[in-house]
Formats: structure tokens, sequence, C-alpha cells
């Protein structure tokens, strides 16, 4: 099976790179290595890498969700704007923001799935019209002053080192990986994500699970825009500004085929260590932040061409052990 | 297989792209006994003697006067012959997110210290308080922390509260006894220095004596020029009796002059604020930007990293009362900020209001 084999190639590679850069790193800096270091590295990016794991199963199933990034703001600006008029309990408040998240994750979903429009244009209607819901919401404003457990949320351990996000994310990771590599629904994910078509003739509702998909992307957004302004302490209309990008480009180094149906999720959390690794090995060495994002292009382009690269090798062994088998 | 081979290389280099840059190794905080006056009452002349490791951390790079007051950091750290200060921070000031990273990578690196204008308001607090965990110690200069928690002190650029009254001045100057509209055009509504600034424009204009003046509006322009530019316009276009944009920031009063400039606006209405000679002679000769203030950034960055390099080296203990000096720009006494609830601070000045008249020696 070529695609498990190229899957499976990818990730090696990955794991080799993320071996370079974190011995790499801890050559260049004493303090990479510190358990201090690790959370943080984890925490300063942890809404964008919990938000690429749902990203993922999007991507699988051949779809794309450009609307992440305003869908964490309109969460965050419902729950803030609520704080704001006081007319209900905080912990209300958060369950309003995430439904509210869910909702707009399941709309998009209605759509894509109902029309048929490709879910790049919607979720770029998506990604325009949330943040504008954003903005109508806290305005320019700051708003803040939230409960101490609710700011504690963002920013405390609370079991060893870890903070609550942190440990969020590896649970995320364990039973999105499950869900998606050893269950009935998971398999139905990837079979859509190859051919639509073959799916629908075998029986396979796909607008219900594109609908379910898409809610989940909306939902786990909602949790990053919650966490996310835990953590800030403050919510403004324009927070997670282009976060969009820095999660897909996760995935898409990860080894997820922009067109669907390949990829796994192992892949996509070696390189989710990869990028935070790199950026804050590159940080430690002081390199400036628009210097980091280049970098992390670079590697982006260059992954693309060794995915190709790979591939045609794929290709060519095949295509020799064909000859052979046939003479 | 071969292919695969050429594919490992690729990456390779890719990681070696990633790893360049980072050459030089920032060395770790030495400097923590030395000779110290305390607060005994005689006043502290900092001396050079340990070296020191720090970071200088404006709201954002790209912008004239935090370049200046790098310079001046620069210069500070030539006479007190210690390593250069890496000059780091966000490439806008849209995100405050970038400051919470640098503060709390600099924890994990151990570096002796970081001055930071604090775009983040509150939001920053979570990466001082790991900073300052790690033993390093924090200077606000320009913007402050709002809470004043985990800052040793704040340089204040000027007394925040006669901010306001000096743009209350400027207002009713260029607006004459009869007063008129005015409106705001700040930077970002998380900037803790626009946001006491305002306040204190607004006591101000509480003054029987600026009784005509009618605040009108407060707009955001977050410190980026084109954006700035077009809430300038947008504020003429919601309120059409307004007379004079108030921009306490270099950038939101440089691009409102522009914007009333292009627009042929300037006869209607005037600009004022806090602006940088360099940035305004065009508009302050041509009338449309009559009067602005400013102190100057270079002395801030210099006088920060004195005052920084005092505290790390154990000569200033950042406690109330204590007098030191600084270098060229003479003597200085550390105070109660009374602008926030907590925190120390010290008052540069002076205040330097351009006009058509002085703009030229500027």
């Amino acid at each position: 099976m070529p695609e498990a084999l190229r899957t499976r190639t990818w990730e090696l590679l990955l794991a080799a790179v993320l071996v370079a850069t974190v011995v790499y790193n801890a050559t260049q800096s004493p303090v990479y290595l510190d358990v201090d270091n690790f959370v943080n590295l984890f925490h300063l990016s942890i809404e964008k890498v919990i938000v690429a794991i749902a990203m993922t199963f999007v991507i699988v199933n051949g779809e794309i969700d450009l609307s992440v990034a305003s869908v964490m703001a309109f969460a965050a600006a419902v729950l803030a704007s609520l704080h704001e008029g006081g007319a209900v309990p905080f912990a209300v408040a958060i369950v309003i923001a995430l439904a509210a998240a869910t909702g707009a994750g399941l709309l998009q979903g209605f759509i894509v799935a109902k029309t048929g429009l490709p879910s790049l244009v919607v979720t770029l209607a998506g990604l325009i019209a949330f943040r504008g819901a954003a903005r109508v919401l806290v305005e320019d404003r700051s708003v803040g002053d939230f409960p101490d457990w609710f700011r504690s949320l963002g920013r405390d351990e609370i079991l060893g080192p870890l903070p609550f996000a942190v440990i969020l994310f590896f649970v995320g990771l364990v039973v999105g990986g499950i869900v998606l590599h050893r269950s009935t629904f998971g398999r139905v994910v990837y079979v859509i994500g190859d051919n639509p078509e073959v799916a629908r003739y075998s029986g396979i509702d796909v607008a219900r699970v594109k609908l379910t998909l898409f809610g989940l992307s909306g939902f786990v957004a909602g949790v990053a825009g919650v966490l996310f302004a835990a953590r800030l302490g403050s919510v403004r209309a324009n927070i997670a500004e282009g976060f969009e990008l820095d999660i897909i480009t996760m995935v898409l180094l990860g080894g997820v085929s922009i067109f669907g149906g390949s990829g796994s999720l192992l892949g996509v959390a070696l390189s989710i260590f990869v990028v935070l690794n790199i950026r804050n090995g590159l940080g430690l060495a002081n390199v400036e932040a628009s210097v980091q994002t280049g970098v992390i292009g670079a590697l982006l382009i260059l992954s693309v061409l060794a995915q190709n690269l790979v591939d045609r090798a794929l290709a060519l062994s095949q295509h020799l052990q064909d000859k052979r088998g046939t003479t | 297989m071969k292919i695969r081979q050429h594919v490992a290389l690729l990456v390779a280099i890719g990681i070696l792209i990633a790893a360049c840059g980072d050459d030089d190794d920032s060395e770790t905080g030495t400097a923590d006994e030395g000779g110290g006056g305390g607060a005994s009452g005689e006043t502290v002349t900092i001396e050079s003697g340990d070296d020191m490791s720090s970071i200088l951390l404006p709201k954002c790079l790209g912008i004239a006067v935090f370049d200046q007051a790098n310079e001046g950091a620069q210069e500070a750290a030539g006479e007190l012959g210690t390593s250069e200060p890496e000059f780091l921070g966000p490439a806008t000031c849209e995100d405050p997110t970038g400051q919470i990273d640098t503060m709390t990578n600099a924890g994990t690196q151990g570096v002796d210290a970081v001055m930071i204008s604090n775009n983040a308001g509150e939001q920053i607090q979570s990466g001082v308080d790991s900073a300052v965990d790690a033993g390093v110690s924090v200077v606000s200069w320009d913007s402050p922390i709002p809470s004043g928690e985990g800052e040793s002190l704040f340089v204040a650029q000027v007394d925040f509260d006669e901010t306001g009254v000096v743009m209350a001045d400027m207002a009713i100057d260029i607006m004459g006894e009869d007063g008129g509209e005015l409106a705001i055009l700040s930077a970002s509504p998380d900037a803790a220095n626009q946001n006491a600034w305002i306040d204190a424009f607004e006591t101000a204009l509480q003054d029987p004596q600026y009784a005509s003046i009618e605040l009108v509006d407060t707009v955001y322009g977050n410190d980026d020029a084109d954006e700035s530019y077009n809430q300038a316009l947008g504020l003429v276009d919601s309120h059409p009796d307004l007379e004079l944009i108030m921009a306490p920031t270099t950038v939101g009063i440089a691009a409102a002059a522009k914007a009333m400039t292009d627009e042929g606006l300037c006869d209607t209405v005037k600009v004022s604020g806090l602006g940088l000679p360099d940035e305004m002679r065009e508009y302050t000769e041509s009338g449309c930007a009559p009067e602005f203030a400013l102190w100057s950034f270079v002395d801030l960055g210099y006088l920060t990293y004195y005052v920084t390099y005092g505290l790390v080296t154990g000569q200033l203990d950042a406690s109330e009362g204590q007098a030191f000096v600084a270098g060229r720009m003479g003597e200085y006494t550390i105070e109660t900020d009374p602008t926030r609830d907590q925190g120390l601070r010290i008052v540069m000045g002076p205040f330097t209001v351009y006009t058509a008249e002085n703009i030229d020696q500027a």
C-alpha cells in the first residue's frame, strides 16, 4: 500500500528532523533542555497546536477550514462581552461561547455539505464574517477583568510543571489519534477524503461526516479561543489574527495531503514538535519573530518539494517492481 | 535509495537555515553583587564594572522613536562597557503576544534584565512573572506594567498627568477660546501609557478653562501608519464639526497630519499630540499641525539602560527616595508612581512643545 508507505517515510523524515533540531538547539543554548523551557515552548503556542489536531481531520477529509482563527476570536469575544454584560455567571458564559463556536462550525459545515460549495470559499467567508462578529462584540477595546480562577486556568501549572491547556493538547492528541486511526469513523474520514464519490456509492453519509467535522473544528477553535483569553487575561477583537496559516502549515508539514485521504496524526504531532522547537531555538538565539516566520515558510516549501521527491521515488520503485514482475 | 538521501539532505539544509543567525551566545548573568549605595540617603553615582546581558523590548520594531531609544541604550552600554543590549520585538504593534513570548524566553535564557515598553497591558503579566521567577530584572520604560507587579521600576518619559495638561493646553491654543469638537487617535487599546495619557487628558479637560472643548470620540490606529490614516479620515466622516485630532502617538499624529493634508482638510481640521520633529516638520510649517510635543527617546533609552545597570549590579535597590546620577543625564530620584496603584518610577522629562518657531532647531 503506497499511501501508507508514503506516510511512514514522511514520519521517519520528520523524526530525523526533530532529532536534528533538538540536538542542535541543545548544543546552542544551555537552557534549551530545561523542563520549564519545554513547557513554555508548548504553552506559548498551545492554542494553535490544539486547533491543528481538529484541522488534521478536516484536511484528511479533503476539506479545509480557514475560519478557525476568526472563530477563536469570536468565541473569546462572546465570552468577554457576556462577562462584561454581567447577566450570566462566568461558567455559563464559557458554555455559551463554546456553543457559539460550535454553531459557527456547524453552519459552515452545513453549507459545505448541502450546497457542495468548496470549503475554501465557504470558510474564507467565515474567516471574514466571524472576525467581523468579534469586532462588533468587543469593538476596538480590550476587555478583561476575568475571574481569578479563569486566569489561573490559563497560566498555572496543575499537574507537575504542566498547565491545563498543555495537558489538554496531549490528551487531544491521543484521543484524536485513536479516533482517526483506530475507529470506523476515522476510516470513513479517510475514504471520503480519498474519493467522496466512491464513499457515497458505498453508502456512507458523506454530508453528515462533513457536518460533524466542521462542527468539531468550530468547537475545538472555541476551546482554543477561550484558553487564549484565559492565558492573555483580556480579549481584543484582533486576537489570533493570522493563526489559520500557522495551523495549516503545521498540518501540511506533517505530511497530510492538501487533497485529502492521506497523512497521519503522528506526522502532524511530529511536525508540531519540529516547528515549535525551531521557533523556540531561534527565540532563545534572539532571532526576530519575522525571521522565524521566514524560516518556517522555507521549511514548508522544502517539505512540499521533499514530498514530491518521495512520491516520485516510490512511483519509480513501484514501476521497477512491476517490470520485474512481468518479465 | 538515492532519492531518499536527497530528501534527507534537503531537510538537513532546511534545518541549517533554520539554525543560522544563532552565533552570539548570550552570556548568562554574572553580575549580582557589587558596590551598593543602598537607600542610605546619599546620591549614588552609577559606575561601570560588571557585565550585564539584557534585552531592550520595544512595543514593536520599525518605529523611529524606538530605534532612537535603542541608540541611547547602546550609547549607555558603550559607556558602561557591558555587552550590547539585544534589541528584540514583535514585527507589528498589533499583536502583543510577541512581547509575551520574548519576555518568557528571557526567563529561560537567564539574561540579567529586560527593558520593556509594554504594549500588552495586563496580558504581559504571565511573561513578567516567569521572567522574574527566573531572576530577571524587569524595568519598564515608555509604557509601564499596569499592576506594577514584577517590575523593578518604571522610567517615565514625563509625568503622565502633566501629559494631559500639555495636550489640553495645545488644544485650546490651536482651537482658540471658543473651542469646538476634538477627537483622540490613540495607538492600541492595550498600551498602558496611551490609556494613562487619555485619562489624564480627559481629567485636564474638566478644568473650566477648557470648558469649550468637547471630546467626541476615541479611536485606535494600533501604531500602524495605514490603519491610523484610515481612522483619522473615519473621524472626519463621522464628526463633520471636528476641529482637532489629538494623537498622543508619533505614528498616529504623523498619519493623521498626512491624511488631513492629502484630503485638503487642514483648514478645518488641525492635528496635534505627541510627534517626532523629523516626521512632523512639513506639517508644522504648513500649519496643519501647528503645535505638538515630545521628549527625547535617545535620552529615554540611555537613562533606562543606566538605571537597569544600577539595579542589576546592586548599586541601586529600587527603593523610594533613592537618588542617583546616570551618566550625562545627571541626577534623578526614585519615587512612588502616583499614576498607578503600585509601582515606582523616575521621571525623565522635560516636554518640548514644537511650533513653527522652534521646529528648525529640532
